[in-house]
C-alpha cells in the first residue's frame, strides 16, 4: 500500500546510522579508558550522549521525517527537565555546603 | 495518504496548520502510534526523574562515590579491563535496535519472512542484554558484597541506585522481549496480512504494530544511551 | 476556514477530507474500530464504553470518597471533644494521612479524570468511543484494585501510615509514626497500580481529543469541560512519573533499607534488618513530590474551570466572554504549574535563593487564573441567568474559589509564608480550592448530566436544598480557619489543649457541629440520585437546551457508538442568544443553511 512508502527507506540508512552509534560509543568509552578528566571528560561525554541520542531519535524513531506538530510535542518538554535538572544541582550543592559547614568539623 | 500528506503546510506553517485544523492533529499517524509516543513522553519523566534524584543524592553526600569505572571492570586474559561488560552490552543494545529499525523495514514491505527473523534477532540481543545484566547483578552482590543497603566501596547510594535503575530499566528490556516475541509469532502467522482481530484487544492486526513496537524498543535503548553516559562514565 | 468551506461539508459527506492525510479507510472518523460486546459480563462489568467506565469511575470514586468524609467527621469530633478521646494520636494521623490521600487522588482525580473524562470528551469530540477501549477498560480495574489495596492498610499490623499525605521521609519510615511499616508499604503500591491505571486511562483521553474528532470539530471549538479535563491530563501525564519515582524510592527506603532519603540518624528498624543509614537527601523526596504534588492541584482545578465554563454558559443562556484567552488562559496555568512547586517548600530548608524563585513563578500563576475568573463574570453580566442547580452549584464555586485563590496570594510570598505555613491558614485556603469549590462543581455537573446518563431529572427542590447547606455550612466550616491560621493554630495537631490560642480553639466546638450537618446533608444527595435514577421526572432529550454535542445524540442516554450517523461541526459550542435567531440556541451540529435571519460569527 502506497500509504507505507513514507515509512520504509533503504537499508542503507540502518547500517550508516548503526555504525555511527558504534563509533560514538566506542568515543564515549575512550573517554574512560583514556582517563579524561574534569570538564573536558563531562563536555566530550555529555556530547557523544547527546550525538547519540539524537540519531536514534530522529533516524531510528523516524522523527525527522515526522510532521513539526509532533516534534516539538514531543522535545519541549525536555527543556522542563533540563530545568529540573538545574534546580536540583543548586539544591544538592546547597545540602552538601550545608553538610560540610554543620557537620564536618568535629562531629 | 502520501499525496495528501504531501499536500499539507509544511514546518512551522505547517505547525500552526495541523493545531488549527479538524479532526486530527498529528497527520499520517495513527491513534496507537500516537499513544505510543506521548506513553514513551511520559515514560522519559521517569526515567529522568531517576536520574536526577542520582544526580542529587550523589551531589549531596559527604561519602566519597565509588568509580565505576573499577566496580565495573572485567578481568580477561589476565588483564583488567574497566566497563568491558557494559561496553559488550551497548553494542549488544544498539545492535538490536538496529536489527530493529529493519525489521519495521520489511515488516511495511510485508516480508513476512525477514521481518519474523528481525524480530526474533533483536528479541534474541534484548535477551542478551538481561542476561549479562543479571550477571552484573550476581556478580556484585556474590562476590563484590553490594547491596542496596551498603557496599564496600563507598556511599552506599551507589548500589541502591545502580539496582534502582539498572532493574526498572532491566523489567522495561524483558518485557520489550516479551511483546517482540509475541509480534514475531503474530508476523510469521500472517495476522498482520490477514488482520486477524487480536485475543484481548480485539483490535485488527496491522503491520504498523510492528513501527510501534520498534518506538518501545528503541526506547529503551535511548535510555541505556543515558544511563551508560551518567551512571557508568561520570 | 471560510462560510462557503462549511457549506461544503455540509455539501458532501465524509469522502473527501478537508484537513489531509485521512485517505485510508481505517482513519475516516466514522471508521473507528468499536468493540461490540457479547455478553452480560463485558456490557456491564468489563465494559469497553467509555461512558459505562465513566460511571464505574464515578461510583468508585464516590465510595471511596464517603470513607474519607467519615475519617473528616471523626478528626472534627476528636478536635472539638478531645476528652471522648474518639481518636488517639496514632489513630488521627492516620485519619489525616487516609482522608487527603483519599480525597486528592483517588476521589478528585479519578473522578474528574476518569468520571467526566470517559463521560465526556468522546460525546463532546463526536467520536464513537476512546480510541482504545481494552485498555480504558484495564484502567479502571487497575483504579479499583489500587482502591482495594488502599483500604486493605487498615487490616495490617500497625494499620494505614500516619505520615501525612506527604509521605515526607525520615518520619515516615522510623518508628513512632504510625504504620510507618506495612501501612507506608501498601499505601505505596496503592499508589504505583493508581499511577499504572491512570496512565493507561490518561493515553486514551489525550489521544481521542487530538486524533479522534469529528469533522468539522477544530481544537477551539471544542467545549471548554473537554479543553480543561484533557490539558489536566496532559499534566498528570508528566507529573506522575515524578510521583512515582519519589514512591518508589520511599518503598525501598522502607523496605530494604536504603537510603535515598535516609540521612545519619539513629538506626533504623524496619521488618526485622536494622539498618545504619547515611548520606541520603530528605529534600530530595519532597522536590519529587511536590513537583508532582503541585501540577496535581491544578489537575484537580482545571477540569472544575472548565466545566464551569460550560455550565455557566448553558444556565446563563450566554457565551462564554473571551473563548480564547479561556483556552489560553487554561493551557498557561498547566505550563506554569510545573515551575511553582518548591512554594510548598520555603520553610523545608532549601537552597535560600529559590525563594525568589518560585514566589515570582507563583504570583505570575494568578493572572490567568485571574483572567478566567473575569471572564465568568463578564459572562454572567447582562444574560439570562436561570437559577437551576447547577447554576447554584456554579455560583457557589465562584465565591469559594475567590476566595481560596486570594488566600493563595499570602502563602505565596516567602515572608508572610514563613508565619503561616504549617498553621490552619494553609488548611483553610486547599480546602477552599481543592476540597470546597471542584467538590460544588461536582455537584453541580452531576445535577447537569444526569439526564444524559439515565434519562431522568434528578428533584430539583432536594437539589436546592443540598446545594445550601453544603455551600453555607462548608463556608461556615472553613473560614474560620482563616482566624486560626492566623492566629498560629498548628496543623496536624490532634488535640489543641488549654493552650494560648483560646479564642480560635474556641471555634472547633462551631466547627464540627457544621461539619456533622454538611456530612449528613449528603445522604439527601444520595437519596435524590437513588430515587431519580428508579422513578424521576423523565427528561426531554436536551433538557437544557445546551449546544455542546453530547445532548444531539439520537437517544438519551446515548446508545453504544454514540451516534448512528457522525455528526458534522461547524461552530462553536456557545452560540446561546444569537440576536434574531428563533431559539436562544444553536447547537454545534446545526447547519449554516439551517440558521435563519440571525447573523452568527465565524468561529
Amino acid at each position: 500500500m502506497s500509504q507505507y512508502k513514507t515509512q520504509s527507506h533503504k537499508i542503507g540508512i540502518y547500517l550508516w546510522i548503526w555504525a555511527l552509534l558504534f563509533v560514538f560509543s566506542f568515543f564515549s568509552y575512550m573517554v574512560d579508558y583514556l582517563n579524561f578528566e574534569g570538564t573536558l571528560r563531562w563536555t566530550l561525554i555529555l556530547a557523544f550522549m547527546v550525538s547519540k541520542a539524537a540519531l536514534i531519535v530522529a533516524v531510528f524513531m523516524h522523527l525527522f521525517w515526522e510532521r513539526y506538530a509532533i516534534v516539538n510535542v514531543l522535545l519541549w518538554p525536555m527543556t522542563l527537565m533540563l530545568l529540573f535538572v538545574g534546580i536540583m544541582a543548586a539544591d544538592s550543592e546547597y545540602t552538601l555546603l550545608t553538610r560540610l559547614f554543620y557537620f564536618a568539623a568535629g562531629s | 495518504m502520501n499525496r495528501a500528506l504531501g499536500k499539507l503546510p509544511k514546518g512551522w506553517g505547517g505547525l500552526t496548520h495541523d493545531w488549527g485544523s479538524d479532526q486530527r492533529v498529528f497527520k499520517g499517524i495513527p491513534w496507537n502510534k500516537a499513544m505510543m509516543w506521548i506513553f514513551l513522553l511520559s515514560d522519559t519523566f521517569i526515567f529522568m526523574c531517576a536520574l536526577i534524584s542520582y544526580m542529587t543524592v550523589r551531589a549531596s553526600t559527604a561519602a566519597s562515590w565509588p568509580d565505576a569505572s573499577v566496580v565495573f571492570e572485567l578481568e580477561i586474559f589476565g588483564t583488567s579491563v574497566p566497563l568491558l561488560l557494559i561496553a559488550i552490552m551497548t553494542f549488544v543494545l544498539i545492535s538490536s535496535s538496529g536489527t530493529m529499525a529493519i525489521a519495521v523495514k520489511y515488516g511495511y514491505e510485508k516480508n513476512r519472512k525477514l521481518c519474523t527473523i528481525f524480530l526474533l534477532l533483536t528479541a534474541v540481543c534484548g535477551a542478551t542484554f538481561v542476561g549479562m545484566q543479571a550477571f552484573e547483578w550476581t556478580k556484585l552482590i556474590l562476590h563484590e558484597g553490594v547491596r542496596p543497603w551498603g557496599n564496600p566501596f563507598g556511599a552506599e547510594q551507589f548500589g541502591a541506585f545502580f539496582f534502582m535503575i539498572t532493574g526498572f530499566h532491566g523489567t522495561h528490556v524483558t518485557i520489550g522481549v516479551i511483546f517482540l516475541l509475541i509480534m514475531a509469532k503474530k508476523t510469521w502467522q500472517g495476522d498482520f496480512d490477514t488482520g486477524r482481530k487480536g485475543f484481548f484487544t480485539s483490535v485488527t492486526s496491522n503491520y504498523r504494530a510492528i513501527e510501534i513496537m520498534g518506538l518501545y524498543w528503541h526506547f529503551v535503548d535511548l535510555v541505556w544511551v543515558f544511563i551508560f553516559a551518567f551512571f557508568y562514565l561520570w | 476556514m471560510s462560510d462557503e468551506h462549511d457549506y461544503k461539508i455540509e455539501a458532501k459527506a465524509y469522502t473527501t477530507s478537508s484537513s489531509g492525510a485521512a485517505a485510508s479507510s481505517d482513519e475516516r472518523p466514522d471508521e473507528q474500530e468499536l468493540y461490540h460486546s457479547k455478553s452480560w459480563w463485558t456490557t456491564y462489568v468489563f465494559s469497553q464504553d467509555a461512558k459505562y467506565i465513566g460511571v464505574q469511575y464515578l461510583c468508585a470514586s464516590t465510595a471511596i470518597a464517603v470513607l474519607a468524609l467519615v475519617l473528616s467527621v471523626l478528626m472534627r469530633v476528636q478536635l472539638a471533644y478531645p476528652d471522648l478521646n474518639v481518636l488517639s494520636p496514632s489513630a488521627y494521623y492516620q485519619a489525616i494521612t487516609m482522608h487527603g490521600m483519599i480525597m486528592v487522588i483517588f476521589f478528585l482525580t479519578a473522578l474528574f479524570l476518569g468520571g467526566f473524562g470517559n463521560l465526556l470528551i468522546p460525546l463532546m469530540c463526536g467520536a464513537r468511543d476512546m480510541v482504545f477501549p481494552f485498555v480504558n477498560m484495564l484502567s479502571f480495574w487497575i483504579f479499583l484494585l489500587s482502591l482495594l489495596v488502599l483500604v486493605a492498610s487498615y487490616f495490617v499490623p500497625g494499620g494505614p501510615t500516619g505520615a501525612g499525605w506527604t509521605l515526607y521521609p525520615p518520619q515516615s519510615i522510623t518508628a513512632g509514626t504510625p504504620g510507618n511499616l506495612w501501612g507506608l508499604v501498601l499505601m505505596l503500591v496503592s499508589i504505583v497500580l493508581f499511577v499504572v491505571g491512570f496512565t493507561m486511562g490518561g493515553l486514551n483521553y489525550v489521544i481521542t481529543v487530538l486524533q479522534a474528532r469529528t469533522r468539522g470539530m477544530t481544537l477551539m471549538r471544542l467545549p471548554l469541560s473537554v479543553w480543561g479535563i484533557f490539558v489536566a491530563t496532559i499534566i498528570a501525564l508528566l507529573a506522575f512519573p515524578a510521583l512515582l519515582v519519589a514512591g518508589l524510592m520511599l518503598l525501598l527506603d522502607t523496605v530494604l533499607g536504603t537510603s535515598f532519603y535516609m540521612p545519619a540518624i539513629i538506626a533504623v528498624s524496619n521488618f526485622g534488618k536494622e539498618v545504619t543509614t547515611d548520606g541520603g537527601s530528605p529534600i530530595l523526596f519532597q522536590h519529587l513530590f511536590w513537583f508532582f504534588g503541585h501540577p496535581e492541584v491544578y489537575i484537580v482545578a482545571l477540569p472544575a474551570f472548565g466545566i464551569v465554563s460550560d455550565l455557566i454558559s448553558v444556565h446563563a443562556r450566554k457565551n462564554i466572554f473571551g473563548y480564547r484567552m479561556m483556552v489560553w488562559a487554561i493551557v498557561a496555568i498547566a505550563a506554569l504549574s510545573f515551575i511553582v512547586w518548591a512554594h510548598h517548600m520555603f520553610v523545608a530548608g532549601m537552597n535560600p535563593w529559590f525563594g525568589f524563585f518560585f514566589a515570582i513563578t507563583t504570583l505570575l500563576i494568578a493572572i490567568p487564573t485571574g483572567i478566567k475568573m473575569y471572564n465568568w463574570v463578564l459572562t454572567l453580566w447582562r444574560g439570562d441567568i436561570h437559577f437551576t442547580v447547577p447554576m447554584l452549584f456554579t455560583l457557589g464555586f465562584f465565591i469559594t474559589f475567590l476566595n481560596g485563590g486570594l488566600t493563595g496570594m499570602f502563602m505565596g510570598n516567602v515572608g508572610t509564608d514563613i508565619a503561616l505555613s504549617d498553621t490552619y491558614f494553609v488548611v483553610a485556603h486547599f480546602h477552599f480550592t481543592i476540597g470546597i469549590a471542584p467538590v460544588l462543581v461536582v455537584f453541580g455537573a452531576l445535577y447537569h448530566w444526569f439526564p444524559l446518563m439515565t434519562g431522568r431529572m434528578l428533584n430539583e427542590g432536594l437539589g436546592k436544598l443540598h446545594f445550601w447547606i453544603t455551600f453555607i455550612g462548608a463556608y461556615a466550616i472553613y473560614f474560620p480557619m482563616h482566624y486560626q491560621g492566623l492566629q498560629g493554630v498548628p496543623r496536624r495537631y490532634y488535640e489543641m489543649y488549654d493552650s494560648i490560642y483560646a479564642s480560635s480553639t474556641g471555634l472547633n466546638e462551631f466547627i464540627t457541629i457544621v461539619t456533622i450537618v454538611v456530612a449528613v446533608s449528603q445522604l439527601i444527595f444520595f437519596y435524590n440520585v437513588i430515587n431519580s435514577a428508579i422513578r424521576g421526572e423523565k427528561s426531554k432529550r436536551n433538557p437544557w437546551k445546551a449546544n455542546s454535542l453530547e445532548w444531539q445524540t439520537p437517544t438519551m442516554p446515548p446508545k453504544h457508538g454514540n451516534w448512528n450517523k457522525l455528526p458534522v461541526v461547524y461552530r462553536w459550542p456557545y452560540d446561546f442568544s444569537v440576536p434574531g435567531a428563533d431559539k436562544d440556541y444553536i447547537p454545534q451540529n446545526v447547519p449554516p443553511s439551517q440558521v435563519r435571519r440571525a447573523k452568527v460569527e465565524k468561529t
